[in-house]
């Protein structure tokens, strides 16, 4: 009898798991390990390191996803996320960056098959070592046949990641309780890599995924909260690279992409109209939006040189569906996506991959640090 | 005891009173043909998920009785409502059900020991599809994901154990314990791929405290546990569960009689 009530006391706590999952303000997040890891390929031999920021957008490539373009799909088919899953190893294998930020990573979510694909590019690729912070994470989400859903920021890397952090980003307050409920918990991701410690400065990287729709001023909430964790690493010596998905376009840029991105039978800029803009396609929601990441150029190293972030060249995303005409997609028309430190990157090292157009709607932004350091 | 057993126990071998008509809130609306047959059918589900079953009884083996049941459901309106934008959609709303039909069979026997009625059954589940299934239409919801994916596998088995015991005059408890299987259907495989149906069975656990006022109205409690392979890995979850709360809540179930 005493067994029977322990038993059922265990299940009873691991049936009562929250539905869906709401973060504190920090809390560790999950750390993956590649099932076979060479030896000596986590130990950091000296030289250039590589890194790469990448929204991977869960391994679908250009489906016409529901939620982020004006496709009307939602679970991705086994031939799509089968053959994109495997051009994203090839693309991490051909660039071999050393430190992988990724942002829309799914972990056994049903829109990508359940799969794991953490655990997967671990053991496909060089990398040995990952963290994983969840943006979205529920049982199940009853709207458009979403169901279960777990998705979210990755720090992948060569060499072992220590003391992680799940950072909570503040929620939008444009939505309803319900809504809010239901919705993404934006996170920023941080790892100490203690192979990359340079003359005792702890070396960190950090991974953010900010608000894309939100029609508040949680975008600057994000970014200002980004800005602080950066501060908070370069004012006590230590040193970072960092980046991810900031959903904002650098100043100076174009920000008014409604046009672009306006689905068949919707409407904006018509006076009266509402929305007039459409959410995430416009960047002057709030007082100050156009320069928002100001502060990032001038503290910090862009791996896109500020003389070259609105050339055609780095743009990083479109949405799938956007086309120029009937035949052409338009696959990059703004740049979102970034990478920055607090020590020098490579002279020219800095790189936007478009030839991935098909492997995602945004396009990977890699460079290099030379290794000796200059604050 | 015997007579009582006739009335109430949907679950067992024993076959409804002939006349008498059961209704729940959550239970079937359960009526007597005849004195070893009885139909039983959600009525409110009816319209958008045609269904019934057939409980006949059969010899006594020994002091026990033993009953076979069949079920059937026509799940695709239900699932076809399911399947929607917006908020409610449970099922990709590009994915249209084909006519598919359920059939449930199931061995009944029932006897008493030690002042406990036991229930054993067992029996075989059949998911016949008239077109094309989608292989991305499941709902990986606990209850519900196992009793759709047989529509997937084309066929299942389930067994359980019922426990009725008197408490008080008008006081019962009842568990039970019921499993599901999914022949051919693999356990979730860890070779991180694409993988839409896995998970090959589930446990699912009940415990009520029934009190009957009388014959014809009794108030039900207490909760359900469920645990299975899924997709995604194991999940237990307690029920009742809203999930706003985040909290389990007990089930409160009402049945008349007539």
């Amino acid at each position: 009898m005493k067994h029977y009530v322990a038993i059922l006391v265990f299940l009873f706590l691991q049936g009562c798991e929250p539905f869906v999952s709401e973060f504190p303000d920090s809390s560790e997040p999950l750390t993956f390990k590649a099932s076979n890891v060479e030896t000596g390929s986590s130990v950091y031999q000296g030289g250039s390191i590589k890194v790469l920021t990448w929204n991977m957008r869960f391994g679908i490539g250009r489906f016409p996803f529901f939620g982020d373009s004006c496709g009307e799909d939602v679970i991705a088919d086994e031939q799509t996320v089968t053959q994109t899953m495997e051009a994203i190893v090839d693309t991490l294998n051909v660039i071999d960056a050393d430190i992988v930020l990724l942002q829309e990573v799914d972990l056994e979510s049903k829109r990508s098959g359940y799969w794991n694909q953490i655990q997967y590019l671990l053991d496909n690729t060089n990398l040995n070592h990952g963290v994983y912070a969840s943006t979205w994470k529920a049982d199940f989400i009853p709207t458009d046949g979403i169901g279960r859903i777990n998705t979210g920021n990755a720090i992948l890397s060569k060499y072992p990641l220590e003391s992680a952090e799940r950072i909570q980003l503040r929620l939008r307050t444009d939505q309803s309780s319900l809504v809010q409920y239901f919705y993404l918990r934006r996170n920023i991701l941080k790892a100490e890599i203690p192979e990359l410690t340079m003359d005792q400065k702890l070396f960190f990287a950090v991974n953010i995924h900010a608000t894309a729709f939100a029609t508040d001023d949680t975008k600057q909430q994000h970014v200002n909260k980004y800005l602080e964790v950066l501060g908070n690493i370069h004012s006590s010596g230590n040193v970072f690279i960092s980046g991810g998905d900031l959903n904002a376009v650098p100043p100076d840029a174009v920000t008014d992409y409604c046009m672009n991105d306006m689905c068949s039978g919707e409407n904006y800029h018509v006076e009266g109209l509402e929305p007039y803009h459409k959410e995430g396609s416009y960047f002057e929601n709030f007082l100050g939006e156009p320069d928002i990441l100001s502060p990032l150029y001038d503290s910090y190293q862009p791996a896109i040189h500020e003389d070259f972030r609105n050339n055609p060249e780095h743009f990083t995303h479109a949405p799938t569906t956007s086309m120029i005409d009937g035949n052409t997609h338009r696959r990059h028309d703004r740049k979102i996506d970034y990478l920055f430190t607090n020590l020098n990157w490579e002279e020219n090292s800095g790189f936007t991959h478009q030839g991935c157009w098909e492997v995602s709607d945004h396009m990977p932004v890699s460079a290099t640090l030379s290794p000796t350091i200059t604050n | 005891m015997a007579g009582e057993h006739k009335q109430w126990n949907s679950h067992s071998a024993h076959v409804i009173t002939k006349q008498r008509w059961e209704i729940g809130l959550f239970q079937p609306l359960r009526h007597g043909l005849s004195d070893d047959l009885e139909y039983a059918t959600y009525p409110l589900w009816f319209f958008v998920m045609p269904n019934v079953s057939f409980k006949k009884a059969h010899e006594d083996r020994g002091s026990a009785k033993t009953a076979s049941r069949l079920s059937i459901v026509y799940p695709t309106p239900l699932l076809n409502m399911l399947s929607n934008e917006g908020i409610g959609g449970l099922i990709d709303p590009n994915i249209t059900m084909p006519p598919m039909l359920g059939l449930s069979g199931s061995l009944l026997m029932s006897w008493d020991a030690f002042g406990v009625m036991v229930t054993s059954k067992a029996g075989i589940d059949l998911g016949l599809s008239m077109g094309k299934l989608d292989t991305r239409s499941n709902i990986d919801l606990p209850i519900v994901y196992h009793r759709l994916e047989v529509f997937h596998n084309k066929w299942g088995v389930h067994a359980g154990l019922d426990l009725t015991k008197d408490m008080t005059r008008h006081l019962q408890l009842f568990v039970d314990l019921d499993v599901r299987l999914l022949p051919g259907l693999e356990k979730r495989n860890e070779d991180q791929s694409y993988q839409m149906h896995s998970g090959n069975h589930s446990i699912e656990h009940k415990l009520l405290l029934i009190w009957s006022r009388s014959s014809r109205f009794r108030i039900i409690t207490g909760y359900k546990l469920v645990s299975g392979d899924f997709p995604h890995g194991n999940e237990t979850r307690l029920l009742p569960y809203v999930p706003m709360l985040e909290k389990w809540v007990p089930i409160i179930e009402l049945q008349w009689a007539r």
